[in-house]
């Protein structure tokens, strides 16, 4: 038994389409996000990454005035690799050592250089805590 | 006492287990008196429940660090409203939380209900119970509030930035929401399971669901307020999926809410509704799978939460078992019209719908990316905020124009002519405001005056519809304008309620436009006595303070204000260390206009030894028109909300008419 076609489905039809066009922009145009990476990922990578680590200290430097300096390993804790990373703009109120923080930025002469004003730190009130952290 | 609450949540258990074994059989066999045992057995629970949290509260007001729940998010020194917003601060409580307003709610909804639609409620006990089941099951086996250890001294205290009165209100909002979304699906798949598929499924929950959707609108709103003021960053949304955790099941709530229109008055778009409200429900439990799985972190995270894996497969089954049941009940959810033509009301609410949908799904993949990407390439890729911004735009400045039209645009099918004279005076004032803007300079953001043309033409098409309204009504005879305009409102509540809530979410898109696309900053080290100027807005910073109370070390920087001439006062901003929990918090200056709407924004980022301060300085402009929106939105869902028998007869009287004998 054929069906009358609907608008309904026309509807549908032109909508879906619509919403995949805009898909298909935005990821022509924006190419999508940066990979998010541990320090003991980070050798070798170029380009712009998310970097996402355990802050060592000590932590030095002015964040507003030639940069702030510190260290940041994986949070696993799996691997005790750390890689130097080089700070300016903003600081979080909960960045300190031992804070898990992340930034974005990009590996340049074994130095990680963050974009100004990038830093996150990931907030533990949200999140259930460790139970290492209690 | 540990004791007691551990055998209240197993009672809490049991009873759940009962209504959903003894529910569904009596169900299934059409056993009555089983079923009103069952329908008991729900409301036992609850009391149950309510045993088991105040056992939890008390613990919590006496400081017993005893309960490592207690310990863990209190201390000695926490003021006793913080206290009891730790009843909801860590992951253990707020699933007590979670169980107690989900009893609390299907207890309500089953004994408000079983008197008119019985053949309906007998199968939705059984659903209320299996959710409650769940949740009952994990505070008893995987995350007990009612762990004991040997007592420590002091407890480790609360983070700072949740010692703020936003913390009372927020999170149970948004848990009132999550949760009240439960009785519209707990209906739905009663009714797919019952077979009895008429309207009365979405009478018997219309309240319901626009509570939850209000107290999930206004929560979140709470939220973005409290980052504001309190975080301390300048903003008040960052597309974290913490925040979006609680947006997804609104936008698709609110999708929801206006489809239902649609299948009230026309019998179309069964399939749509009940696919929405498993969608709102689902949103809202990975909602809070995301927030208290840790899974937002990393994915490798997800394996150390203890309740991750179970709420992944909570939801995998409720999509599963619903999707069957749909599937399964198609034919009887055909509907009897179809659209007519893509130029009526009808379209406009399914392109409203579409939109929304593919808002949340944009959202949802935005959420789920790191972690898809992670398991499919091994590496986790961040999206950011521009792409969050661009669908944001996208699919939310149509959405915002469909708005305008919608509520004016006739049913079935509407005419090019009848469309013109419709919407003369909207498009009028729209291009006017927008060419206004233009001149006045807010070319600098496209789609910021995009944002405000659509906004002045949905408030002009919402101010001839109020205008319209009243006249009417003084024509048929009201005393005064204003009495007319009063009873417009009360008579047709859930129209003109409505539309100030639309009002309220033009204001919303003001305020976010203004706020994010045309807004200054500027960062400057000052030492005292020096001056920084942003906008016409000069401010010198005068002096450093420090002050002592019993929680903290505030530092405060104060900072004189001018514009031009005038002199505006002092702003103070600085920071506070708190002493138990070893952290600092930035405390803002806000200087609100309040003509204006507009706020100058100062955080003191950082306070050098020697006095001097680096400041970052924001104007924001029309950003207090969002909490402002916050309020018309309350007041436009009371209005919504409030009983009206008049438009309850009407909704039964037309069930009636489908043939099914109803009496509310």
């Amino acid at each position: 038994m054929a069906r009358k076609a609907s608008p309904a489905r026309l509807v549908i039809a032109l909508a879906v389409a619509g919403v995949l066009a805009v898909f298909l922009l935005y990821t022509s145009i924006a190419g999508g996000g940066n990979p998010s990476l541990a320090p003991s990922e980070l050798a070798g990578r170029t380009g712009d990454v998310q970097l996402a680590g355990r802050v060592v200290g000590p932590i030095r430097g002015d964040s507003h005035a030639g940069g702030l300096r510190f260290r940041l390993e994986d949070i696993s804790g799996e691997r005790r690799t750390s890689v130097a990373v080089l700070y300016t703009g903003s600081v979080p109120d909960l960045f300190k050592a031992g804070r898990d923080i992340v930034v974005d930025g990009e590996l340049q002469k074994g130095t990680f250089v963050a974009q100004p004003g990038s830093m996150i730190t990931k907030c533990p009130s949200k999140y259930a805590p460790k139970s290492d952290s209690a | 006492m540990p004791e007691l609450g551990r055998a209240a949540l197993l009672v809490t258990l049991g009873l759940s287990l009962y209504a959903l074994v003894a529910g569904a059989m009596a169900a299934h066999l059409g056993r009555r008196r089983l079923a009103r045992s069952a329908q008991n057995a729900l409301v036992a629970s609850f009391a149950t429940t309510v045993v088991g949290a105040a056992v939890l509260l008390a613990a919590l007001l006496r400081n017993d660090f005893s309960f490592t729940y207690v310990a863990r998010t209190t201390s000695e020194a926490l003021p006793t409203a913080y206290t009891i917003s730790a009843f909801w601060g860590g992951q253990e409580g707020s699933l007590l939380l979670w169980l107690l307003v989900l009893t609390g709610f299907g207890a309500a909804a089953v004994s408000l209900n079983r008197g008119w639609a019985r053949d309906l409620i007998v199968w939705v006990v059984p659903v209320f119970a299996a959710v409650s089941t769940f949740f009952a099951f994990l505070l008893v086996v995987v995350a007990s509030p009612f762990a004991t250890q040997a007592a420590p001294p002091d407890g480790a205290g609360m983070t700072p930035s949740l010692q703020n009165p936003y913390m009372l209100a927020h999170p149970p909002l948004l848990y009132l929401g999550y949760v009240g979304l439960t009785v519209p699906f707990a209906f739905a798949i009663g009714a797919l399971l019952s077979g009895k598929l008429d309207e009365r499924w979405l009478i018997a929950t219309r309240r319901w669901t626009l509570f939850a959707w209000a107290a999930l609108g206004v929560g979140q709103l709470l939220g973005s307020h409290w980052a504001y003021v309190e975080v301390g960053w300048g903003g008040y949304y960052a597309w974290d999926p913490v925040e979006n955790a609680a947006l997804m099941p609104w936008l698709a709530a609110t999708a929801f809410l206006h489809s239902v229109m649609i299948q009230e008055r026309r019998g179309m778009l069964k399939v749509w509704n009940v696919l929405l409200v498993l969608l709102a429900f689902s949103l809202s439990l990975f909602g809070t799978f995301l927030t208290r799985s840790g899974v937002v972190n990393s994915i490798h995270s997800f394996t150390q939460s203890s309740i991750g894996p179970w709420f992944l497969a909570f939801i995998a089954v409720v999509v599963a078992v619903s999707l069957g049941l749909v599937f399964w009940r198609l034919p009887q959810l055909r509907s009897p019209t179809r659209l007519e033509s893509p130029v009526s009301r009808e379209a406009a609410f399914l392109y409203n719908n579409l939109l929304l949908l593919a808002l949340t799904l944009a959202i949802f993949w935005g959420v789920v990316y790191p972690m898809v990407s992670e398991a499919l390439r091994g590496e986790a890729v961040v999206l950011g905020r521009s792409y969050y911004d661009f669908f944001l735009r996208a699919f939310g400045l149509p959405l915002l124009l469909l708005m305008g039209i919608g509520p004016l645009i006739a049913w079935r099918r509407a005419s090019l002519r009848s469309l013109g004279t419709t919407f003369r005076w909207p498009t009028g004032v729209a291009l006017a405001t927008g060419a206004v803007l233009l001149l006045l300079g807010a070319g600098s953001s496209v789609p910021g005056l995009v944002a405000y043309t659509f906004s002045a033409f949905v408030l002009a098409t919402i101010t001839l519809e109020f205008v319209r309204g009243t006249r009417a009504r003084k024509v048929l005879g009201a005393a005064s304008w204003p009495a007319a305009f009063g009873s417009l409102i009360s008579r047709n509540r859930r129209r003109y309620g409505g539309y100030i809530v639309h009002a309220a979410i033009v204001m919303l898109a003001i305020g976010v436009a203004g706020s994010s696309a045309f807004d200054t900053v500027t960062e400057a080290k000052l030492a005292r006595g020096d001056s920084v100027e942003i906008g016409d807005y000069t401010l010198v910073y005068r002096s450093l303070d420090e002050n002592v109370t019993a929680n903290a070390t505030e530092i405060r920087a104060s900072l004189a204000v001018r514009r031009g001439d005038r002199d505006l006062g002092v702003v103070r901003a600085g920071k506070n260390a708190y002493t138990v929990e070893d952290q600092v918090s930035n405390e803002v200056g806000i200087r609100t206009d309040r003509l204006t709407g507009e706020d100058l924004f100062v955080i003191a980022e950082q306070i050098d030894p020697d006095g001097s301060v680096y400041f970052r300085v924001f104007v924001k402009p029309l950003v207090n028109l969002i909490w402002l929106a916050g309020l018309v939105f309350l007041l436009g869902s009371l209005i919504t909300l409030w009983p009206d028998r008049r438009e309850q007869r009407r909704l039964v009287a037309r069930a009636a008419e489908a043939g099914i004998p109803a009496t509310p």
